[in-house]
C-alpha cells in the first residue's frame, strides 16, 4: 500500500466512514465538532498523492478507479481547505440548533461527493459521487426548514437530477463508443472524438455540466439554493460544490479536437451569462443572493475559458480553467463566511471585518495583486482580443460593480449593538480562508511554470487589471447614487417561468388523473383488453 | 435452454434434484400447515422459508459453477411426453429474489399475524401463512416450469393465492378489490390458455424448448402470440390494464401488499420474457416490440403523475408500482433492436430483469415501511406525516433508500438497470425510450422527495404513537431497502448470472 492509495482512498473513504458512523445516534450527536477532520485527507492527497497514478478497485469490467490529475489536484486542494474551514465554522454556527443532526449527515454526504468527484477516475464512481453530492446538497439547502428553503431544495434536486440524467446519457454514449467499452474517464475525450454520436455526446455533457455549473438560462436554482442554505453550507456550495461541473468539463471534453462551433457557442453562452448574472445581481439586496449571482457570473467565465480552449483546440485551457476555478473556490468561500461574521459584528469592529471582505470581493473583479488579477491575466491567452476578450473585460467591470454592491449590502447587515463581536469560532475560519484566498493563487501562479513574479508585476499587467476596476468602481458609486430606481427582480429571476409551468402542470396532472379513473372502469378495461389484443395481432401480422 | 433444443435430448443435470425440492417445499409447507392447523402455520412457514432460501442459493451456486441451465426430467420422461423443470440464469435469479423477499416479509409479518394466546386457531394468521406459502410455491413453479401448461397451472395458483391475500381484512372495499383482481386475472388466464391451445393444436407440444424450434410464422402462431401476450399483460397490470392493481395493493395488509407488489406481478412478467425471448422470438415483430414498450411508457408517465396526486401513502406506492411495471417492458424493443444489429442482447435482458429485482426489493421494503408508518400514526395521509422522521428513523431511511433505488441513483440496482437499458436504447438508436426513462425518473424523484420531506418535518408537541413499533421490524425493512440500494454492486460480480444458459439468438426479431 503506497501513500497515494491511502491518501486517495481516505479522501473519499474518511467522509464516507464518518457518514456510516452517523447511523449510530450517539456518534451522530457528537459529530459536529469533527466535521473539519473529514476533509483533511483530501488536503494531503492534493499535496502528496502521485499525479496520474491510477488506483483501481473493482474488477476488469467495472474498474472503480481513483486518480488525481493536475487540474483535479489544484481543485481538490483548495476545496479541501474550504471544507476544513467551513467545517470548523459550521461547528460554531450550528451550535445547539435542533437541525444539526440532519445537517451533519448532509454535510458529510456533500463532502464525500465533492472531494470524491475530483479524484474519481471512472464514470461509475464519478456519477455515483455526483449523485451523492446532489442528495447531500439538497439536504443542506433544506436544513433551515423554512418554506423558502423547501422551495429552493425542491428546485435544486429537480435540476440536479435532470442535469445528471443528461450527463448519464452522455456518459453511456461515451462508454458505448469507447474501445472495449472502457469506463475510465481518461479514455472519454478520445472516445467522444471518435464516436459516431460526437455532437450528441457533446451537447448532452455540456448541457448537463452546464446546468450544474449554473450556466444561464438554467442558473436559477443557484441563487435560490445558495441564498437559502445556512452560511457555512452556502460557502461550500458556491465555492466548492459547483466546481464538480468544472472538473467534469475539464476531464470529459475533447478540448484539443472539439468542433470550433461547439467551443465558440459554449464560450459565448458563458460570457453572455456572466454579464446577465451581473445585471440581475445588482438588483438584489440580500448579500448571499448577490454572492450567488456573482457565482453564476464567475462560473460563466470559467465555462467560457473551456469553450475558448475548445474553439482554439488549446489543451492548456484545462489547467487555466482549474486555476480560475481554484481562485473562485477560496474567494467566494471566504466572502460567504464573511456574511455570517459581519452579521454578528458591531460598528466598532466592523472596519476590521469589512475591509478584508472588500479586498477579496473586488479581487474577484481583478484587483491588481489579488488572485483575481492573476487568473484573469492567465486567462487572457485564451480570451484574446476579439469579442471574447471584450466580453471578458466587460465581465470584469461588471464583477467589480456587483462586488461593491455586495459590500454595501453586507455592511447594512452589521449587528445593532456597537460592541458586538462574532465568536472566534467563526472569525478564525473566515480569516484563514481569506488569507488563503490571497496567498494560494500566488503560490499556484508561481509554481505552475511559465509564469514569474515580474510578469505579474509588470506595469502593463497592473494597468490592464486596474482600469476595469476603476471603471467598475465609478459605476458602482453611480449605482449607489441612482440605483434606487432599479427594478427589484425576484430571486432566481427566470424561475418565475418555472412557477408558471408548475401552475400549468396542475390541470395537466388532473387530466392524467381523470384518464386513469376512466380507464379503470370495467367497460373501459374490457375494451382496452380487446383492443390491445387486436393491436398486437396487427403489429405481428402487418409488422413483418 | 439449449442452443439446439430440438436435436439434443435433454437429460437431468447435476443438481437437478434441487429444482424438485424447491418446487415441492412450499407445497409441503401448505399441506403441513393445513394438517397441523391453527397456530402451527406460522411455525411451518418460518421453517420452510429459510430452508427455501438455502435451496435457491444452492441453485444459483450450481448454475454459476456449471455455467449452464439446470434441468430435471420428472420421472425420467423427456418432453414432449414428460414434464421438465429448468432453471437458467433468469430463473435462478428470480428464485433467489423471491426467497429473500419472502424471508423479509415473514420476519416482518411475524408479529402482525400471530394467533392470539388462548385461541387454538385464528382465521387471519392461518390464512396469511398458508397463502404466503402457496404464493411462494406457485412463483417457484412459474420460474421452473418448462412447458406452457404447467405454467398455466402455476399462474392460476398464483392468482388464487393472491386474491384472498388482498381481502384478509374483510372490509367491503378490499373484498371489492379482491373480486376485481380475481375477475381480471381469470380473463387474463383465459386468453393465455386460448393461445396455448392454439400452439398445441399447431405444433403438438407445449414444451418451451421444443416449441422454440418448431414455431413458424403462420396465423396460428400470430394469434397465439397476441392472445398470450395480452393475457399476461392483464395479469401483470400493465397500463391500461391496471384497473385492479391500485385498490388491491393499497387495501391489503402491509405484508401482503409487499408480496403482491414485489412478486405476484413479476410472475406473469417473467412469462412474457419467456414467451417473447425464448418461445417465439421469430414471431414477434419490431412493431410489436415498440407497441409493448409504448404501453410501458404510458404506464410510466400516467402511473407516476397519478402517484404524485395521491393523498395516501399506500395509494402512492401502489401507483408507483403501476409506473414501475412500465419500466419492465422497455427491455423488449431494446433486446430486439440489439439482436437485429447482430449484437448480444444481454444489456437489455439483464437490465430488464435487474429492474424487476430492484423494484421487487425496493417496493417490498416501501410497502412494509408504509405499514409501520400506518401502525404508528394510525393513518397514512401524506400531508400529515410530520414527526415520522423522529419516531421511525430507520423506516424513513429505508423509504428513502428504496425510493433512490426506484429513481435509479447509484449504487442502487435501479441505477445499474437504467445504465444497461440506456446503453441498449442508445446503441440501437431508440432515443425515445431514453426520454421516457429520464422523465419517469424525475417524476419518481418528485414523490419520493415529497414523502421524505413531509416525514422529516418535526412536530413540537411530540404526538403519541398509536402503537410502538418494535425495532427489529424496522430493521427488517431497512435491511431489504439496503439490499435494493446496494444491488448495483452486482456489476462487480465476476459473472452475469442472468445470462447463464441463455442462447444468443443473433437473428431473433427478424422474420
Amino acid at each position: 500500500m503506497n501513500t497515494t492509495v491511502v491518501l486517495l482512498g481516505a479522501t473519499v473513504g474518511l467522509p464516507l466512514a464518518m457518514l456510516l458512523a452517523c447511523l449510530w445516534q450517539p456518534l451522530r450527536e457528537r459529530m459536529l465538532p469533527w466535521l473539519a477532520l473529514g476533509a483533511v485527507p483530501g488536503l494531503f492527497a492534493s499535496w502528496f498523492a502521485m499525479r496520474d497514478e491510477l488506483i483501481v478497485f473493482g474488477n476488469a469490467q467495472v474498474p472503480l478507479a481513483l486518480a488525481i490529475d493536475r487540474p483535479g489536484g489544484v481543485l481538490l486542494g483548495v476545496a479541501a481547505l474550504l471544507w476544513i474551514a467551513g467545517g470548523a465554522y459550521a461547528a460554531t454556527y450550528l451550535g445547539e440548533k435542533s437541525s444539526r443532526d440532519n445537517f451533519v449527515v448532509c454535510w458529510l454526504m456533500t463532502l464525500a461527493g465533492c472531494l470524491g468527484v475530483f479524484v474519481a477516475a471512472d464514470m461509475a464512481s464519478f456519477y455515483a459521487l455526483l449523485a451523492l453530492l446532489s442528495v447531500g446538497t439538497t439536504g443542506l439547502v433544506l436544513s433551515e426548514g423554512t418554506p423558502r428553503a423547501y422551495r429552493a431544495g425542491a428546485i435544486y434536486i429537480g435540476m440536479a437530477l435532470f442535469a445528471e440524467s443528461l450527463i448519464l446519457a452522455g456518459m453511456v454514449l461515451t462508454v458505448v463508443s469507447a474501445p472495449g467499452n472502457s469506463l475510465l474517464i481518461s479514455a472519454a475525450p478520445a472516445a467522444i472524438d471518435a464516436s459516431p454520436w460526437r455532437i450528441e455526446i457533446l451537447v448532452l455533457l455540456i448541457a448537463g455540466f452546464g446546468i450544474k455549473a449554473g450556466l444561464v438560462p438554467l442558473h436559477f436554482w443557484i441563487p435560490l439554493a445558495h441564498g437559502a442554505a445556512p452560511v457555512p453550507a452556502s460557502a461550500l456550495l458556491s465555492g466548492a460544490v459547483v466546481k464538480a461541473a468544472v472538473i467534469g468539463l475539464i476531464r470529459f471534453m475533447p478540448i484539443e479536437s472539439a468542433p470550433w462551433a461547439v467551443g465558440a457557442t459554449v464560450a459565448m453562452l458563458g460570457l453572455l451569462g456572466a454579464l446577465y448574472a451581473v445585471l440581475v445581481g445588482i438588483t438584489q439586496s440580500h448579500p448571499k443572493t448577490v454572492l450567488a449571482y456573482s457565482s453564476v457570473s464567475q462560473m460563466g467565465v470559467i465555462v467560457a475559458i473551456i469553450g475558448m480552449g475548445m474553439a482554439a483546440g488549446d489543451g492548456s485551457a484545462r489547467l487555466i480553467a482549474a486555476f480560475y476555478a481554484a481562485n473562485h473556490v477560496l474567494a467566494k468561500g471566504a466572502l460567504f463566511l464573511a456574511v455570517g461574521v459581519i452579521g454578528l459584528t458591531g460598528a466598532r469592529r466592523l472596519p476590521a471585518m469589512l475591509l478584508p471582505a472588500a479586498v477579496i470581493a473586488v479581487g474577484l473583479g481583478g484587483l491588481p495583486l489579488t488572485g483575481g488579477a492573476l487568473t484573469k491575466e492567465v486567462a487572457k491567452s485564451l480570451m484574446g482580443d476579439g469579442p471574447a476578450g471584450v466580453l471578458a473585460t466587460l465581465s470584469a467591470i461588471g464583477t467589480t460593480v456587483l462586488m461593491l454592491h455586495f459590500v454595501f449590502c453586507v455592511r447594512v447587515t452589521a449587528a445593532d449593538d456597537d460592541e458586538a463581536r462574532a465568536p472566534a469560532g467563526l472569525v478564525v475560519p473566515w480569516l484563514v480562508t481569506a488569507g488563503a484566498s490571497i496567498v494560494i493563487p500566488w503560490a499556484l501562479y508561481l509554481t505552475a511554470g511559465g509564469y514569474s513574479l515580474p510578469d505579474a508585476l509588470a506595469p502593463k499587467a497592473l494597468w490592464s487589471a486596474l482600469w476595469p476596476i476603476a471603471v467598475g468602481s465609478l459605476l458602482a458609486f453611480g449605482l449607489v447614487r441612482w440605483g434606487g430606481s432599479l427594478p427589484r427582480l425576484p430571486e432566481g429571476d427566470v424561475v418565475v417561468a418555472l412557477d408558471a409551468a408548475t401552475r400549468a402542470a396542475g390541470p395537466v396532472s388532473a387530466v392524467f388523473g381523470r384518464l386513469d379513473a376512466v380507464l379503470r372502469r370495467w367497460p373501459a378495461a374490457a375494451m382496452s383488453l380487446l383492443s390491445i389484443a387486436l393491436l398486437f395481432g396487427v403489429a405481428i401480422v402487418a409488422g413483418r | 435452454m439449449n442452443a439446439l433444443p430440438a436435436m439434443l435430448p435433454e437429460t437431468t443435470t447435476a443438481g437437478g434434484f434441487l429444482l424438485v425440492l424447491t418446487l415441492i417445499l412450499p407445497f409441503v409447507g401448505v399441506l403441513a400447515a393445513l394438517t397441523l392447523g391453527g397456530r402451527h402455520a406460522r411455525r411451518v412457514a418460518m421453517l420452510a422459508i429459510p430452508l427455501g432460501l438455502v435451496l435457491s442459493l444452492a441453485i444459483v451456486v450450481e448454475a454459476v459453477q456449471t455455467e449452464r441451465t439446470l434441468v430435471y426430467l420428472l420421472g425420467g420422461w423427456a418432453p414432449p411426453l414428460g414434464i421438465v423443470l429448468r432453471a437458467d440464469g433468469l430463473s435462478a435469479v428470480m428464485l433467489l429474489t423471491t426467497a429473500v423477499i419472502l424471508l423479509a416479509v415473514a420476519l416482518f409479518a411475524h408479529a402482525d399475524f400471530d394467533t392470539p394466546p388462548g385461541t387454538r386457531e385464528a382465521r387471519r394468521p392461518f390464512m396469511f401463512w398458508t397463502l404466503l406459502l402457496a404464493m411462494w410455491g406457485s412463483l417457484n413453479a412459474v420460474f421452473l416450469a418448462g412447458d406452457l401448461f404447467t405454467l398455466y397451472v402455476a399462474l392460476e395458483l398464483l392468482g388464487f393465492a393472491g386474491v384472498p391475500l388482498v381481502c384478509l381484512d374483510e372490509r367491503a372495499e378490499t373484498l371489492q378489490a379482491a373480486l376485481r383482481y380475481l375477475l381480471f386475472a381469470l380473463l387474463g388466464s383465459v386468453l393465455y390458455m386460448l393461445g396455448a391451445v392454439l400452439l398445441y393444436g399447431a405444433y403438438g407440444t407445449l414444451d418451451i424448448a421444443l416449441l422454440a424450434g418448431l414455431v413458424r410464422p403462420e396465423p396460428a402462431a400470430f394469434a397465439a402470440a397476441a392472445l398470450m401476450t395480452v393475457g399476461l399483460l392483464a395479469k401483470t397490470a400493465l397500463f391500461p390494464l391496471h384497473l385492479w392493481l391500485p385498490p388491491a395493493h393499497a387495501g391489503a395488509p402491509a405484508a401482503a401488499s409487499a408480496v403482491l407488489s414485489a412478486l405476484a406481478v413479476k410472475g406473469s412478467f417473467f412469462l412474457v420474457i419467456r414467451l417473447w425471448l425464448d418461445v417465439m422470438p421469430g414471431i414477434i415483430t419490431p412493431a410489436a416490440g415498440q407497441l409493448l414498450a409504448a404501453f410501458g411508457a404510458a404506464a410510466i408517465l400516467v402511473g407516476n403523475v397519478v402517484a404524485l396526486r395521491q393523498k395516501r401513502l399506500k395509494m402512492l406506492i401502489a401507483y408507483s408500482t403501476v409506473a414501475q411495471i412500465g419500466y419492465l417492458f422497455l427491455m423488449f424493443p431494446l433486446a430486439a433492436g440489439l439482436s437485429a444489429m447482430q449484437l448480444p442482447n444481454d444489456p437489455a435482458v439483464t437490465g430488464g430483469l435487474l429492474q424487476a429485482v430492484s423494484h421487487a426489493t425496493a417496493k417490498a421494503a416501501m410497502f412494509m415501511g408504509a405499514g409501520l408508518i400506518y401502525a404508528t400514526l394510525g393513518h397514512d395521509r401524506i400531508a400529515d406525516l410530520a414527526g415520522v422522521g423522529r419516531q421511525l428513523p430507520m423506516t424513513l431511511l429505508a423509504f428513502a433508500l428504496g425510493g433512490s433505488a426506484l429513481v435509479g441513483l447509484p449504487p442502487a440496482g435501479g441505477f445499474l438497470a437504467k445504465w444497461l437499458l440506456l446503453s441498449a436504447a442508445l446503441t440501437t438508436g431508440q432515443w425515445w425510450w431514453v426520454v421516457v426513462m429520464v422523465v419517469g425518473g424525475l417524476l419518481t424523484s418528485a414523490y419520493v422527495f415529497i414523502v421524505v420531506m413531509r416525514a422529516l418535518v418535526t412536530v413540537d408537541a411530540g404526538n403519541t404513537p398509536k402503537m410502538v413499533v418494535p425495532r427489529h421490524r424496522e430493521a427488517v425493512v431497512l435491511a431489504l431497502a439496503s439490499l435494493s440500494f446496494l444491488l448495483g454492486l452486482a456489476a462487480l460480480l465476476p459473472v452475469d448470472i442472468v445470462q447463464i444458459g441463455r442462447p444468443q439468438p443473433f437473428a431473433a426479431g427478424l422474420p
